[in-house]
C-alpha cells in the first residue's frame, strides 16, 4: 500500500494534526512571548480544518491503512470526530487559562494537539503495537499537561501521581499483550481474532484478557483503577481535567470496545468481568461522590460513575448496547464539557473550587447558573436533556438484551437515583443558599470565549435531548462495524 | 395540526416559562403575576374546549396527535385524551389557575423564577396525563421533579430543603422501578411481535400474547411502587406530610390537588390497563393497603396539632379510598376511585387554601393556639365548613358522591372473598374523617377566642374568588355527579371489560 494513499483515504485528519503539531512547535520557539496567542488561533483553525477534512474521506468504506495497523470505518471515524470536537472545545477553554502563563503558552496547545493525535490513532488502532504507541502518545502528553502549572503544588502532585499510576498500568497492559502474543503469535486484531476463533479458553488467555481489561480500565478511570482521577482532576488545569474526563475517556472506550470484542465468545467470563467492573465503577463512583465538598473532586467521581454506566453497554454485548454506548458518549461529551466550562467560568470569577462557593449563584449570575443546572441535570439523567435520553437508550438496550441482565439493569437504575442526590447538591447550593459576597472583583477577568463554549455545549445538550433520532441513527451506523457475531454463538 | 391541539396545550406552559423566565420580561411583580394569571386562565379555557369537543360515548383516545420522534427505538411523540385523562387535564389547568391567583399573598420573592417553575410543572403534569406513549409518560413524570423540588425548597417554610429533597428522592426511587417495568413490557412486546413500541394504545389493548404470571406480577409491582410513592400508599407515604407542610400554600394545593392524582392515574393506566391478569391476583393487596391508608392516616390526623399536617394526613386517608375502589375491579368501584380523585383534588386544594388563609392572618397553624376565629371571620368559617363537610362526605357535596360510589362498588365487588368485610372497616374509617374534621372546625372557629385574634380580618376578594370557584365545583358535581361520571364511564367500562374478559 502506498503511504500517501493511506493518508488521503484513511488518515487525512491525523496528517493535518501532525503538521499542525510541527507548526505549533516551531511557532512556540520562534514567536516572542507577547505574540504566543497566535498559536491559539493557529491550533484552533488547524483542528477545525482537520474536522472538516473528515468530509473528504470515504465515510462508509472500511479501509485498513498503514500496513493493517490502522482501521478507518464508520466506528473509528465517529470516535475520531468526537475526539476532535472535544479537542477544539478544550483549546477554546484553554485560551483564558493559559494567557496567564507568559512563556509557555505555545507548549500547552502543542501538547493538547499531541494528545489529540494519540487519542485519534488509539481509536483507530488495530494492532497491539500501534495501540500501545498511540496510548503512550496520549498518556505522556496528558502527564505533562496535568503538571502544566509548574509552581502549583497540587498540579505537580497530580502529574506525578498520574505518571506513576499510568506507567504501572501501561506495564500491566503490556504484560497482558505479551500473553496474547504468546498464544497467538500475532499482534494484529484481525489475525488474532482469526487465530482465536474456535480456540478453547485456557487460564493463560483469561489472565491475558483480564490484564488488558485492567490496563485499559485505567484510561477510563474504571474502579479499581480509578484512584488517580480525583487528585489529577483537582490538581490539573481545568481544561486538562475536562480533556481527561472526556476526550481521553472517549478514546479509551473506542479502544476497549475494539480490543475486548476480539475475545468475545472465547473468554467465558467476558460479560461477567465487564459487568462487575461496570457495577463497581458506577456504585463506588456515586457513593464517594455524595460526600465531596470540592467541585473538581465531585466531577471526578461523577465521571467515574458515568464510565460505569457506559460499560454496561459493553457488558451486554449487543449491537444496541454498543450503539447506546456511542450515543451516551456523544451526550457525555457535550454535557461534561459544558459542566467543566461553567465551573471554569465560576472559578475564574471567585477563585474558589468548593461547592460552597456556588452559593446563591442563581441570583448573582442567573445565566451561568441556568447553564450549569442544565448540564448537571443532564449528568443526572433528568429530562429534557441529552443525558436523560442517553440513559434511557442505554437501559432500553439492556432490557432488549434479555432477562438475564435484569440484575444489571436494576443496579444501574438504583445508581441513577443515588447520583441525583449529589448533582442536586450543587443545584441546591446555587438556588437555595444565600449569596456570600454581593459584588466582588473577579479573580480572572471574564472571558467571552468561555461563555460561547458554554452556550454552545448547553445548546447541544438540549438539542440532542430533543432531537435524538439522527444521533441514534449515527450511533447505530457506527456500532454495526463492531463484530459481535461470536457473542451470539456463545450465548446459545 | 388543528387549532385545538394537545401539543399546544402541553407545550404552551413551557413557552410561558420561557417568556417569564427570560431577561426580556420586566422584573416587576405585578406584571409577572398578571401575565401568569392571564396565561393560566387562557390554558384553563383552552382545556375546556377539549371538553366541548369530546365525544363522551367513545372509550378510546381522542384528539390523537402522533409524530415519529425517535424512530430507531420506537418512540413517538404521541398525545391523546380519553375520558379519564380529560377530566384530570381540566382539573390541572383549573387548579393551576387557582394556584396562580393564590400566589399573590403567599409568594413574596423571586417571582420570575416562581412562575416559570409553576409553568414548567404544569407542562409536565399535563404531559403525564396526555401522553399516549410510555416513554413520553416517563419523560414528563421525571420532568416534574426539579420544578417541584425548587418550588418547595425556595418558597417553603420550616425544614423546606429536607422536605424537598425527600420528595425528589422518594419519587425518583419509585420511578426507577417504573422504568424497569416499562422496559420489561416493551421488551416482552418486542420479543413476541418483533415491533419496538412504547405506544399505550398498543400495549394496553388486548394483545395476541399473554404474559407469564410471574413476569406480570413483577412488572405490576414495579409500576405499583412508583405510583404508591406518588399516591401515596402507607409504607411509602412519609414524604407527603413533610412536603405538604413545608410547601407554600399554592404549591400544597397543586401537590395535593394534582400530583397525588398522577399516582392514581398511573395505577389505572398502567397497572389496570396493561397488566390485567396481575391486578386480579393482587387486588386483595390493593384493598388491604387502601383500608390501612384510610384508617391509619385518619387516626394520625386525629391527633395532629398542626392544621396543615392534619390536612396532609386526611389526603393520605382519602387516597386510600382510591385504592379501595381500584381493588374492587368493577365499574362502580373504579369509577368511584376516579370520582374520588377529582373530588379530593378540589377538596384538598380548598382545605390547603383555608389553612393558608388562616396562616396569613394568624401566622400559626397550631390548632390549640387558634380558636374563636368564626366570630371575627364568619365568611372564612362558611367556606371552611362547606369544604370540610364535602371532605367528610356530606350528601349533596362532591365527596359524598365519590365515597358512596366507591363503597357501593367495593361492597358489591366479587373481586375476592372478604372484600365486603374490608369495605365495612373502611367505612368506619370514614367516620374518623368526620371526627377529626369537625373537631378541627370546632377548635379553630369556635371556643374561647384569644385576645390577639380580635383584629383578624375576614376574607379578601382574591380568596373569595378561589374558594368560591372550588365550592362551586364541589356543589355542582355533588348535585349532578352524572355530569362528571358521563365523561369517564365509557373509558372505565372498556378497562373493566378488558380485565374481566
Amino acid at each position: 500500500m502506498d503511504l500517501l494513499l493511506d493518508i488521503r483515504y484513511a488518515l487525512l485528519p491525523e496528517a493535518i494534526i501532525s503538521l499542525l503539531i510541527i507548526a505549533c512547535t516551531v511557532l512556540t520557539f520562534t514567536l516572542p512571548n507577547k505574540k504566543q496567542n497566535i498559536i491559539y488561533i493557529v491550533s484552533s483553525l488547524g483542528a477545525l480544518l482537520a474536522l472538516i477534512s473528515f468530509s473528504y474521506m470515504p465515510f462508509f468504506a472500511e479501509i485498513n491503512a498503514l500496513w493493517n495497523n490502522f482501521t478507518s470505518n464508520t466506528f473509528t471515524i465517529l470516535f475520531r470526530i468526537l475526539i476532535l470536537i472535544g479537542t477544539i472545545i478544550t483549546i477554546q477553554m484553554s485560551k483564558k487559562y493559559v494567557s496567564g502563563y507568559g512563556n509557555s503558552i505555545g507548549e500547552f496547545y502543542t501538547l493538547i494537539l499531541i494528545a489529540a493525535l494519540g487519542a485519534m490513532l488509539l481509536a483507530g488502532a488495530s494492532d497491539l503495537i500501534m495501540l500501545f504507541v498511540a496510548l503512550e502518545t496520549l498518556s505522556l502528553s496528558c502527564f505533562a499537561l496535568s503538571g502544566y502549572t509548574k509552581l502549583d503544588k497540587l498540579s505537580n502532585e497530580a502529574a506525578l501521581k498520574y505518571l506513576v499510576i499510568g506507567a504501572a498500568s501501561s506495564a500491566v497492559l503490556l504484560y497482558g499483550f505479551s500473553f496474547i502474543y504468546g498464544i497467538t503469535g500475532e499482534t494484529n486484531f484481525v489475525t488474532i481474532s482469526n487465530y482465536l476463533s474456535g480456540y478453547n479458553a485456557n487460564a493463560v488467555l483469561i489472565i491475558g484478557f483480564l490484564l488488558v481489561l485492567g490496563g485499559l480500565g485505567y484510561k477510563l478511570a474504571a474502579v479499581p483503577f480509578h484512584t488517580w482521577a480525583p487528585d489529577v482532576y483537582q490538581g490539573a488545569p481545568i481544561p486538562v481535567a475536562a480533556f481527561l474526563s472526556v476526550v481521553s475517556k472517549i478514546a479509551g472506550f473506542a479502544v476497549i470496545i475494539r480490543t475486548l470484542t476480539i475475545f468475545l465468545g472465547i473468554i467465558p467470563i467476558w460479560s461477567l468481568s465487564i459487568a462487575v467492573i461496570a457495577i463497581l465503577t458506577m456504585t463506588i463512583g456515586n457513593l464517594i461522590a455524595i460526600n465531596q465538598s470540592n467541585i473538581k473532586r465531585l466531577m471526578a467521581y461523577s465521571s467515574i460513575a458515568q464510565a460505569g454506566y457506559i460499560l454496561v453497554g459493553l457488558a451486554i454485548a449487543t449491537q444496541a448496547g454498543i450503539s447506546s454506548m456511542i450515543f451516551y458518549l456523544i451526550a457525555y461529551l457535550f454535557t461534561n464539557f459544558g459542566t467543566w466550562t461553567a465551573i471554569e467560568i465560576h472559578i475564574n470569577h471567585t477563585g474558589k473550587d468548593s461547592i460552597e462557593a456556588f452559593n446563591g449563584l442563581a441570583f448573582k449570575q442567573p445565566v451561568l447558573a441556568a447553564g450549569l443546572t442544565i448540564c448537571l441535570l443532564s449528568l443526572a439523567g433528568i429530562p429534557i436533556t441529552a443525558g436523560f435520553f442517553a440513559k434511557f437508550y442505554l437501559f432500553q438496550a439492556v432490557a432488549l438484551a434479555g432477562f438475564q441482565y435484569t440484575w444489571l439493569l436494576i443496579i444501574a437504575l438504583i445508581n441513577t437515583a443515588i447520583a441525583v442526590y449529589y448533582y442536586l447538591k450543587i443545584v441546591k447550593a446555587m438556588f437555595l443558599r444565600p449569596t456570600q459576597e454581593l459584588s466582588q472583583e473577579p479573580v480572572i477577568s471574564p472571558s467571552k470565549t468561555l461563555n460561547i463554549v458554554l452556550g454552545f455545549t448547553v445548546t447541544a445538550v438540549i438539542l440532542i435531548g430533543v432531537l435524538a433520532s439522527p444521533f441514534i441513527s449515527l450511533s447505530e451506523l457506527s456500532a454495526i462495524k463492531i463484530d459481535l457475531s461470536s457473542a451470539l454463538s456463545f450465548i446459545q | 395540526m388543528s387549532l385545538l391541539s394537545l401539543t399546544i396545550l402541553v407545550l404552551a406552559p413551557l413557552i410561558a416559562a420561557i417568556i417569564i423566565g427570560g431577561p426580556w420580561f420586566p422584573n416587576h411583580e405585578v406584571a409577572i403575576r398578571r401575565f401568569a394569571k392571564g396565561y393560566a386562565g387562557f390554558l384553563f379555557i383552552y382545556s375546556l374546549f377539549f371538553l366541548v369537543f369530546f365525544n363522551p360515548t367513545q372509550s378510546g383516545y381522542q384528539f390523537l396527535e402522533s409524530f415519529n420522534w425517535i424512530q430507531p427505538i420506537g418512540i413517538k411523540f404521541s398525545l391523546g385524551l380519553d375520558g379519564l385523562s380529560l377530566i384530570l387535564v381540566i382539573l390541572t389547568t383549573f387548579l393551576v389557575l387557582l394556584a396562580c391567583i393564590a400566589s399573590k399573598f403567599n409568594i413574596t420573592k423571586k417571582h420570575k423564577l416562581y412562575y416559570s417553575l409553576i409553568f414548567i410543572l404544569t407542562s409536565a403534569i399535563l404531559g403525564v396525563f396526555a401522553s399516549k406513549d410510555l416513554f413520553l409518560f416517563f419523560l414528563f413524570w421525571e420532568l416534574e421533579l426539579i420544578p417541584m423540588y425548587l418550588l418547595i425548597a425556595i418558597w417553603g417554610s420550616g425544614r423546606k430543603e429536607y422536605s424537598a429533597i425527600k420528595f425528589v428522592l422518594y419519587t425518583f426511587l419509585g420511578s426507577i422501578f417504573m422504568l424497569a417495568s416499562i422496559l420489561a413490557v416493551y421488551f416482552y412486546h418486542y420479543n413476541q411481535t418483533g415491533v419496538l413500541t412504547f405506544d399505550l394504545g398498543i400495549l394496553a389493548a388486548p394483545k395476541a400474547y399473554t404474559y407469564p404470571l410471574t413476569f406480570e406480577i413483577l412488572a405490576f409491582l414495579g409500576f405499583f411502587i412508583a405510583f404508591a410513592v406518588k399516591l401515596p400508599v402507607v409504607p411509602f407515604h412519609t414524604w407527603l406530610p413533610d412536603a405538604h407542610v413545608d410547601a407554600p400554600t399554592p404549591i400544597s394545593m397543586l401537590l395535593a390537588g394534582i400530583l397525588l392524582k398522577m399516582g392514581g392515574y398511573g395505577l389505572i393506566r398502567m397497572n389496570l390497563q396493561i397488566l390485567p391478569e396481575a391486578i386480579k391476583v393482587l387486588a386483595p393487596i390493593l384493598v388491604v393497603l387502601g383500608v390501612i391508608n384510610i384508617i391509619y392516616a385518619a387516626l394520625i390526623a386525629l391527633v395532629q396539632e398542626d392544621l396543615k399536617k392534619l390536612v396532609a394526613y386526611s389526603s393520605i386517608s382519602h387516597m386510600g379510598i382510591v385504592l379501595l375502589g381500584l381493588g374492587a375491579l368493577n365499574i362502580a368501584g373504579v369509577s368511584g376511585a376516579v370520582f374520588q380523585m377529582i373530588a379530593h383534588g378540589v377538596i384538598s386544594a380548598g382545605l390547603f387554601m383555608i389553612v393558608g388563609v388562616i396562616y396569613l392572618r394568624t401566622h400559626t397553624r397550631i390548632i390549640s393556639e387558634l380558636g374563636g376565629l368564626g366570630y371575627v371571620a364568619p365568611r372564612i368559617f362558611y367556606f371552611s365548613m362547606i369544604i370540610a363537610l364535602a371532605s367528610l362526605g356530606l350528601p349533596l357535596l362532591i365527596g359524598f358522591a365519590a365515597e358512596t360510589l366507591t363503597f357501593y362498588g367495593a361492597f358489591i365487588s366479587r373481586s375476592f372473598a372478604g372484600i365486603q368485610v374490608l369495605t365495612i372497616i373502611a367505612a368506619i374509617g370514614v367516620i374518623l374523617t368526620a371526627a377529626y374534621l369537625l373537631w378541627m372546625l370546632q377548635r379553630v372557629f369556635f371556643g374561647t377566642m384569644f385576645e390577639k385574634w380580635k383584629s383578624v380580618h375576614d376574607i379578601t376578594p382574591h380568596e373569595i374568588v378561589i374558594l368560591l370557584s372550588l365550592v362551586l365545583v364541589i356543589t355542582v358535581f355533588g348535585l349532578f355527579p352524572r355530569g362528571l361520571t358521563n365523561i369517564f364511564i365509557p373509558t372505565i367500562n372498556s378497562i373493566i371489560s378488558n380485565i374481566l374478559a
